[in-house]
């Protein structure tokens, strides 16, 4: 089956600038996704992946935040160069998000029903009443009993799981190609947790549309996700598919990562960390950025910042001991030792 | 919300019966006898003494206090002491030049408030913002009866745009009715910006604008709403401080509305008058305070709930 590229990002930076410096919040994220496919982000916090997915949309808060350079490729498309109109007519039509905090992302004073179908009204230019009965339809859709009463009522008459559900129902309403969804589970307790993601699973198969999936739970990537691309410091630092990168983990970070998983089969008194914090945003270091939390590091990696290495067809990582110059470097050390 | 409204009717009795009383025990404070007032200051001491007789001023207070609650739940508020007319009928002669000026003060307050307000938010510390939060600033720190004074030698006797005083067309509203409105709108414009503000940065503004809304449906429909539970608040309150305001614009530009009368009637101490008077503006108080609560539960549904 010949893939087709849905959207395609390519050296995206998103600054920030204020009193203290500049932040580089994202700075040169690049990732492809292909029809269908299901894209997690991971990554700690502030490591860049919610301000990537805001980038995506144009919603970053400005100012004092800034895409200053990069691509956005939706169906060939790039974002970053439409006007406000024509990128008013994507969002939540092309590409829509879910948020991460149900219980605020929801105006209050509306009812929900109205609320899924201005945008429907907005972009499929359906009358008020037809809108009005595919918002209850897209109600359904989610899994939320009486659909028709639940359209009529406000936000704080709903439980979080089910604003999350609304917030899914508005986003896929206009059937997107992209569906970026930022930590929707994040905010709801584990059960709720299973029943969004199968929802959002479904969905995808009914609708057939592509999703970025951002959060920071690696158990609910390994589940839903086709490729990961791993996050840190405002960089992918590894890229593959699911099984590859959980069988295979490159990356010492990733690495890192997985290894403090609580693990079910094995009797673990205390669970492992990765020591040491995630560098300020508004002072990176020059040479690789994971350099002073790695066991690996060497003097080539705290000097000299290392480029993502393709190292088989789907599998990247940003990572000197992949490279070339890692043989030499190592043989270099030990001559001096 | 029925039961709600009739809880608050209920409450107008107290209410009543407090403010009579207050006013009532004030006035007796007040220095000055009504009867050597009403008399005239060389009358001799058995005229005053009569008429002191014949209005009953002789009895103890409580007395006075109860007889006159009497007559007024007949419906009976009692005569002018200084033209022996009844205070009801000198009310209803005035009152509806004080609800207009009170209606247009409030619409202008309301109107102008709002539009200064939302340009400052769309546009946080541009030029614009800037501006119109100083004339803001203004409009608060200005007292009525001073911008009154400015705005009238300005527009009628420089320009001769506007007449001075008076009540006799619309032309002759708009300066007591922007005098009086001023310093509401700089309330209302400041609190519907710092609203606006805060509403902007909320989560469900982002998600209105992942959607796609257009600019102004964000605005109007996602923001405003919010914005507005606040601000409802404070008109709420500008009406209360206006009905003040109308003392002293009515003054100012010679309106013979209900403020004017009770200052009036306060200078001759004609206590039914002022009895009367502030009785009536406190009934409109409970009113609106009541109606502005009905409006702040319709755009603030979750009230509902407690």
């Amino acid at each position: 089956m010949k893939q087709e590229t849905v959207l395609e990002v390519k050296n995206l930076q998103t600054y920030f600038y204020s009193s203290e410096g500049v932040a580089k919040a994202v700075d040169g994220v690049s990732f492809t996704l292909q029809k269908g496919e299901t894209l997690g982000i991971v990554g700690e916090s502030g490591c860049g992946k919610s301000m990537t997915s805001l980038s995506l949309l144009r919603l970053v808060p400005s100012p004092p935040g800034k895409i200053i350079n990069g691509e956005i490729l939706l169906n060939n498309t790039d974002i970053l160069k439409l006007s406000d109109e024509e990128l008013r007519k994507i969002r939540g039509n092309k590409i829509s998000m879910i948020f991460q905090e149900p219980m605020t992302s929801l105006n209050p004073v509306l009812s929900v029903g109205e609320q899924i179908a201005e945008s429907i009204r907005l972009h499929q230019g359906l009358s008020r009443k037809d809108a009005w009965e595919k918002a209850v339809d897209m109600i359904r859709l989610v899994g939320i009993p009486a659909p028709e009463k639940r359209a009529k009522q406000e936000p704080y008459q709903l439980s979080g799981g089910m604003r999350q559900r609304i917030m899914i129902a508005m986003a896929l309403a206009c059937t997107p190609d992209v569906l970026i969804a930022d930590e929707p589970t994040t905010a709801l307790d584990v059960t709720i947790q299973a029943q969004i993601i199968d929802i959002i699973q479904n969905l995808q198969k009914q609708l057939g549309m592509s999703i970025i999936f951002i959060t920071h739970d690696l158990g609910v990537v390994a589940e839903i996700c086709d490729k990961i691309a791993v996050m840190y410091a405002g960089q992918v630092v590894e890229e593959g598919t699911t099984d590859n990168l959980f069988e295979k983990p490159l990356h010492p970070y990733t690495n890192g990562l997985i290894q403090s998983l609580p693990k079910l089969y094995e009797d673990q008194e205390e669970l492992s960390t990765i020591h040491g914090t995630v560098p300020s945003p508004y002072n990176y270091p020059i040479g690789c950025r994971y350099a002073e939390r790695c066991p690996f590091a060497t003097e080539l990696c705290r000097e000299k910042q290392p480029e993502l290495l393709t190292v088989e067809p789907g599998k990247k990582v940003r990572c000197w001991m992949y490279s070339k110059e890692w043989q030499g470097a190592t043989l270099m050390e030990e001559m001096t030792i | 919300m029925t039961l709600f409204i009739l809880k608050r009717l209920a409450q107008i009795i107290p209410v009543t019966l407090g403010v009579t009383l207050v006013v009532f025990l004030i006035m007796q404070m007040i220095p000055g006898d009504p009867a050597i007032i009403l008399a005239g200051e060389g009358a001799s001491q058995e005229t005053v003494a009569e008429l002191r007789e014949n209005l009953g001023l002789n009895k103890p207070l409580a007395v006075q206090y109860t007889d006159y609650i009497k007559n007024l739940l007949q419906g009976d508020m009692g005569h002018s002491l200084k033209n022996n007319q009844p205070v009801f009928e000198e009310i209803t002669a005035r009152l509806p030049i004080t609800i207009e000026l009170a209606f247009y003060s409030i619409l202008i307050t309301i109107v102008l408030g709002l539009v200064a307000g939302i340009i400052s938010a769309i546009r946080p510390y541009s030029f614009m913002d800037v501006g119109l939060m100083i004339v803001a600033l203004l409009g608060i720190s200005l007292p009525s009866f001073w911008l009154g004074i400015l705005l009238m030698y300005l527009f009628s006797v420089q320009l001769h745009w506007l007449p001075v005083a008076g009540w006799d067309s619309a032309k002759h509203i708009i300066l007591p009715a922007v005098t009086l409105g001023a310093g509401g709108a700089a309330i209302v414009a400041r609190m519907t910006r710092s609203s606006m503000l805060e509403v902007v940065n909320q989560d469900y503004i982002r998600t209105a604008k992942a959607k796609g809304l257009k600019g102004y449906i964000i605005i109007l429909k996602h923001a405003l709403r919010n914005a507005l539970i606040p601000v409802i608040t404070v008109v709420g309150l500008q009406f209360g401080s206006l009905l003040g305001g109308t003392v002293l614009v009515e003054s100012v530009f010679a309106v013979n509305g209900l403020g004017r009368m009770i200052v009036d009637a306060i200078r001759t101490r004609d206590i039914p008058i002022v009895q009367g008077g502030v009785l009536v503006a406190s009934l409109i108080f409970v009113f609106i305070n009541l109606f502005v609560d009905i409006l702040y539960r319709i755009f603030n549904k979750r009230m509902d709930l407690n």
